[in-house]
């Protein structure tokens, strides 16, 4: 975590509920409207992670960019690729998520555990403790589901969580402390973690 | 204690038409005839059917009738789940004003675990919460309604031929009209027991059967019989070319719960109302007596009667019952035919053990005197309330690896509990102590070299 060309500091934007409690660590970018439960871990190691707006990240959540397998972490020459997460999507508890790309209206259930080499679409549903780790994309509205990762298309994409967005953003200040955001027309300002 | 845990440890022979070893967690004893009985011979009945979702008992009858399906839950077609119902609101214009629109509650299914939902496979949104949902109706109904009705008559006849026969050459004053053979002929085609109910009060004849057939149906039902086609629909031609959509070829399973239609595309997959289970109550075979009788309420998991072996009969040495008890072990002797798994020779105390009895106020009672028992210190380990510890000396047989099991018989004294159908004369006897013996196998474990 000692790289001296990205700054280490975390982007808030105005509009984002991020508690105190959550960790999160290296360059990232939080979208507006999103909301990261306490405990969430964030952790952009091998590269930034860039969150878009109207995300719900529950407790125990980790969103990881890590090195792969084969690669030390000092070894020159690699190269840090960046994380995206799109909008309206909802990471529930204790899932796990090292997947490069994820699109929009994604929900990754309790326990889901997503490997690096896999692209979210958008309306996907990994279910509750599908281990998937494949290199591939998933198409659109697909919901994997079962012990057996079974999978099937659904006709219409999982609705944004707006009621429980507005919800939490009015509750969560009353029982945690948040974490500073940034205005968005100055410059960059750190924020206190 | 390998009752709960360890389950295979200890096992105890059964005494039945098969002679079952099996662990005493899944006995019961039957105090009447005081053995021990298995699942295998027990005979199991039907206690009452309830529906695992909603919970609502349903008679015996009214299930047959709903073949065995609960009217108000539905199972997901992807997934087998429990379909829940959702609401949303949908905006509809008034009836008595068209160009205003109200918000009108608009219910459809959806299954929690897989994400289907009643509107993936066409069905409307229906306006009342339950009640509203149908199955698809099967269009080969009324040929297989009629089919049915034929082959019951059909059945029927055999039956009255058979008995006939039978009758002319049985004496009038046999009780019995119906032969064992002709049930099961009855209820080959489910005639059910329509024809085994007797008249109240009229006594059993043997023609009592044949005049209850006389008065009903006799039209004939007459059949087509099944037309062979020549011609049969060629494939389509781009069977082979044509690129497969994998997520709309149903799976095995899912065509298969859906007899009728075996639907081999997923927009076609239904829900079926849920299928309902039963609470069984056993019996056993010799006496005639109920082993376990569970409650007739399906929320309640609780048994009326439950004479499970581990109240009754002693576990490893572990008193249950509250009496004081003396435990014989004996080894097995040579050429013991019950004597086939054992792999070591066991050499077990040859004194009597007495076993104190359970008492569930001695962890709180502190005043208690101490248990007088004398003790060899070379037999008996330690001794704690209703349990005692004690040596044997395994000499194993075989070198190779495998698991070191013996086997011996535990002898010991019951004190039957039930009420005696005869009140004895003499007052208030004690009851009599009567002896057990029971084959009990022990799996130690593997030999460490």
């Amino acid at each position: 975590l000692g790289d001296t060309k990205s700054p280490l500091i975390a982007k808030i934007a105005a509009g984002a509920v991020v508690c105190v409690e959550s960790e999160i660590r290296g360059e990232v970018t939080i979208g507006a409207r999103t909301v990261v439960h306490p405990k969430a871990r964030i952790i952009a190691e091998a590269g930034p992670i860039v969150i878009g707006e109207g995300n719900l990240i529950e407790e125990q959540a980790l969103i990881i960019n890590s090195y792969p397998e084969n690669i030390a972490p000092d070894s020159e020459g690699v190269e840090p690729k960046t994380m995206t997460i799109g909008i309206n999507n909802v990471f529930e508890v204790g899932c796990m998520s090292q997947a490069l790309k994820i699109g929009d209206n994604n929900v990754i259930e309790s326990k889901a555990d997503l490997g690096r080499n896999m692209i979210l679409t958008s309306g996907c549903i990994i279910g509750a403790c599908c281990q998937v780790n494949t290199c591939e994309v998933i198409p659109e509205n697909t919901v994997i589901f079962g012990s057996g990762c079974q999978r099937r298309v659904q006709t219409e994409r999982p609705q944004p969580q707006t009621l429980q967005l507005d919800f939490l953003m009015k509750i969560l200040p009353n029982y945690h402390h948040m974490k500073k955001t940034v205005k968005t027309t100055s410059a960059v300002t750190p924020a206190k973690n | 204690m390998a009752s709960l845990l360890q389950p295979d440890r200890v096992l105890y022979l059964v005494h039945g038409e098969k002679k079952i070893r099996s662990p005493l967690s899944t006995l019961y004893f039957c105090r009447y005839c005081s053995e021990l009985r298995s699942l295998e011979c027990v005979s199991h009945e039907v206690d009452s059917h309830y529906c695992p979702s909603c919970l609502e008992n349903m008679p015996s009858a009214e299930a047959k009738l709903k073949k065995n399906r609960c009217a108000n839950c539905f199972d997901c077609p992807c997934c087998m789940h429990t379909l829940s119902t959702r609401a949303t609101n949908i905006p509809a214009p008034l009836p008595d004003d068209p160009s205003k629109t109200t918000m009108k509650k608009a219910y459809y299914l959806a299954c929690g675990f897989c994400r289907w939902t009643s509107r993936d496979v066409g069905m409307a949104d229906k306006s009342v919460a339950s009640g509203g949902w149908q199955e698809p109706d099967n269009p080969h109904t009324q040929r297989i309604n009629k089919l049915i009705e034929y082959y019951q008559q059909l059945a029927q006849r055999e039956k009255l031929e058979r008995d006939r026969k039978k009758l002319a050459r049985r004496r009038p004053y046999m009780p019995l009209a119906f032969s064992q053979h002709t049930i099961h002929v009855v209820e080959k085609y489910g005639l059910g027991t329509r024809l085994q109910r007797q008249r109240p009060g009229a006594p059993i004849t043997s023609l009592a059967g044949l005049s209850l057939k006389e008065g009903e149906d006799q039209k004939e039902i007459n059949i087509e019989p099944a037309q062979a086609l020549d011609e049969v629909e060629p494939l389509p031609e781009d069977c082979y070319t044509r690129p497969i959509n994998l997520p709309e070829v149903t799976s095995l399973r899912q065509r298969l719960l859906q007899p009728d239609f075996q639907p081999a595309g997923a927009s076609q997959l239904h829900p079926k109302h849920k299928h309902l289970l039963i609470k069984r109550s056993l019996r056993c075979r010799k006496c005639e007596h109920n082993l376990s009788k569970p409650e007739f309420n399906p929320t309640s998991i609780k048994f009326k009667i439950q004479l499970v072996a581990e109240c009754q009969v002693l576990l490893t040495l572990t008193n249950p019952v509250e009496n004081i008890t003396h435990v014989t072990l004996v080894g097995c002797e040579e050429g013991d035919p019950e004597d086939i798994n054992s792999t070591a020779k066991v050499m077990v105390p040859t004194k009597e053990l007495v076993l104190a009895g359970k008492d569930a106020a001695a962890d709180y009672d502190e005043l208690a005197e101490p248990q007088d028992f004398q003790d060899d210190p070379d037999v008996v380990a330690f001794r704690k309330s209703n349990k005692i510890g004690f040596f044997i000396k395994v000499v194993p047989q075989r070198e190779e690896d495998g698991d070191v099991t013996v086997s011996f018989k535990i002898r010991h004294d019951f004190r039957n509990l039930a009420a005696p159908i005869r009140p004895s004369e003499e007052g208030d006897a004690p009851t009599e102590a009567i002896w057990l013996t029971h084959h009990v196998e022990l799996s130690l474990g593997p030999i460490i070299a």
